[in-house]
């Protein structure tokens, strides 16, 4: 049996014993359908953290780049990664996704416009799957390069990135720990690329997990690089560069989440054999060590003043002041 | 011997559900409603014609005289009354949420659309193109069959179908089959009705009388059942959205043996249909 259906076994088994009696008794049977949807991302979700987990602990525990007394401040992480790949978010995102879609959509029909797939617009695609994934791959990607970069520019939008930045005890696990803030404008800016592409949201999903498998890994807490393939994924190495403390806040390098061409072609990649100690040396310890809540809490405030500052150096709010 | 295997695959935009056939019986349509596309195919080799761009295709057919091709657009809420001949867009209705499954009057006057989030089926009248009733029918009325001067509409919120007047829109029976109750069919050889029961809890083949409509039997098949089909030698071919397969259950027995075929399986169309005399349509087979 592939992966693949085993997987939609195992949603079908989760959709009809433990979803379908919940939509069937709260009278919601209308979402049948995406309910099995939303079984498999739950699925899919549990199992790249299954994967990423047996992979990257045997080699954190065999070519560390750091040792540290205790992993408590990873803890915080495990909690982002479950929140973010099993729990609420991939769920509301799909669901906000799915709506703002059928929205747009409806909208574009009413006024005489059948808005066409990607495989539909680019001769060549239609019938090629792997092909047409890696063609949404690197639009994606390209538009997260954007994103991470301007993250980084903006005071406002880098208070908030400050919480990714800020763990000094990087490990596979912190992909996902992020300001929620932070993720609700990532959601935006994969929305609209996603709309005027069209994204078929469950078309790939093991080829999506491998995507998450790679960012994951380029995280974790390995003396590793791809050597010769250095430049077709983004390594632990080349990562950890951008996570290093000299490379946070506005002038960072080593931006892509999955491949580095967008670093090579907007001269931002720095491919030096170095594993730099990770963290923001002006992250307030909340930020670093703080529990979920606070980490949240302290972002926001983070966010606000420099909000306020970006404001003030616009002149906005000086003459009530 | 039927060897029972996937034979062949064909590409779609995203994900294909239900079907229709062309008045000339040369062209197999088959729905691609997040792909705004209606894929063609040869109905006897499968071999791919073409597909045409159309607004969020999900459920369609033609109207008995072949006047019209309806289609349901159940993400964008419209109703589209297409020429048949041309397949210009001629009316487009928004008579509720999430336009669901479809039958006609056998006079092509009247169209009965189930609104799955509105809890409505709703009749249109299409000589003057407009809505005729609308009635609440009960939570997630899903498959749609005109049957002996009746509208029976499933309802998947509830446990079973409703028999509907089609001249006033009022109910006049309801029929327990089982939980999620979700498409139903008339074997027209054999005369009887089958109900597919997605659950909650166990699910599976309803087989009812259609004059009186008792039970016949129930069959229980896990995996989320949808719209089936009949083979000459009478076994039914029943779609597992969630079991990625295809199941082919012996009515006799009552055992069944499964295809693996790949991601939801909606919709099923048996080439030895096309033997069959008359009007073929998804819920008549």
């Amino acid at each position: 049996m592939g992966l693949d259906r085993l997987f939609s076994n195992i949603a079908g088994y989760m959709d009809q014993y433990l979803v379908l009696p919940v939509l069937f008794r709260l009278h919601w049977m209308a979402w049948d359908d995406l309910a099995f949807d939303w079984c498999l991302i739950c699925v899919y979700g549990i199992f790249a953290v299954l994967v990423t987990y047996a992979v990257c602990l045997p080699l954190e525990a065999w070519r560390p780049v750091e040792r540290w007394p205790d992993n408590k401040a990873v803890l915080v992480d495990v909690f982002y990664t479950f929140l973010n790949r099993v729990g609420v978010t991939p769920i509301v995102t799909f669901v906000l996704f799915y709506q703002v879609q059928t929205w747009s959509t409806g909208l574009l029909v009413e006024h005489g416009f059948i808005p066409p797939t990607l495989d539909s617009l680019v001769p060549g695609l239609f019938g090629h799957p792997l092909v047409t994934f890696l063609v949404y791959a690197l639009i994606l990607d390209c538009a997260d390069y954007w994103r991470h970069r301007l993250s980084h520019s903006f005071r406002w939008w880098y208070a908030l990135h400050a919480l990714h930045h800020a763990q000094t005890q990087m490990s596979f696990w912190s992909d996902d720990r992020n300001h929620l803030l932070d993720d609700v404008i990532s959601f935006f800016w994969f929305f609209t690329i996603g709309l005027l592409i069209g994204i078929p949201p469950l078309q790939f999903p093991l080829l999506l997990m491998a995507m998450k498998f790679i960012e994951s890994l380029s995280h974790a807490n390995i003396r590793a690089s791809f050597g010769p393939l250095e430049w077709l994924f983004v390594s632990p190495r080349f990562h950890r560069f951008h996570h290093g403390l000299r490379a946070a806040g506005r002038h960072s390098c080593n931006y892509a989440s999955v491949f580095p061409v967008w670093d090579i072609i907007f001269r931002t990649a720095d491919f030096r054999d170095e594993y730099l100690p990770t963290g923001d040396a002006r992250a307030p310890a909340a930020l670093v060590s703080g529990s979920y809540l606070a980490q949240q809490a302290t972002g926001l405030k983070l966010f606000w003043q420099a909000l306020g500052k970006s404001w003030a150096s616009l002149g906005i709010g000086r003459a009530a002041s | 011997m039927a060897s029972r295997q996937v034979v062949g695959t064909e590409p779609a935009y995203r994900e294909p559900s239900h079907w229709c056939l062309t008045p000339d019986r040369r062209q197999l349509f088959i729905c691609d409603a997040s792909g705004n596309a209606i894929f063609i195919f040869d109905p006897i080799t499968g071999a791919p014609l073409g597909r045409k761009r159309i607004a969020d295709p999900y459920q369609l057919g033609y109207t008995p005289d072949n006047k019209y091709l309806m289609v349901n657009a159940l993400r964008l809420d419209f109703v589209d009354v297409y020429d048949g001949a041309t397949l210009r867009l001629v009316k487009r209705f928004k008579p509720g949420r999430w336009p669901s499954h479809l039958d006609f009057s056998p006079d092509s006057r009247w169209s009965f659309n189930s609104m799955q989030n509105s809890n409505t089926l709703v009749s249109f009248d299409l000589a003057s193109m407009t809505q005729r009733w609308a009635v609440t029918v009960g939570e997630t009325p899903a498959g749609v069959l005109w049957h002996r001067g009746k509208v029976l509409c499933c309802i998947m919120g509830g446990r079973g179908f409703v028999e509907v007047d089609p001249v006033s829109g009022q109910i006049t029976r309801r029929v327990v089959t089982g939980d999620g109750a979700h498409n139903i069919f008339l074997d027209t050889k054999k005369q009887i009705l089958y109900v597919s029961n997605r659950g909650p809890g166990k699910t599976g083949l309803t087989a009812l009388d259609p004059v009186s409509f008792q039970i016949l039997r129930q069959y229980e098949i896990p995996g989320g059942p949808d719209d089936i089909g009949i083979d000459p030698e009478g076994n039914i071919w029943i779609c597992l959205r969630y079991a990625e397969s295809v199941a082919i259950l012996d009515p006799v027995s009552g055992h069944y043996s499964s295809i693996p075929v790949g991601r939801s399986p909606h919709g099923i169309f048996l080439n030895t249909m096309l033997r069959q005399p008359g009007r073929i349509t998804a819920e008549r087979i």
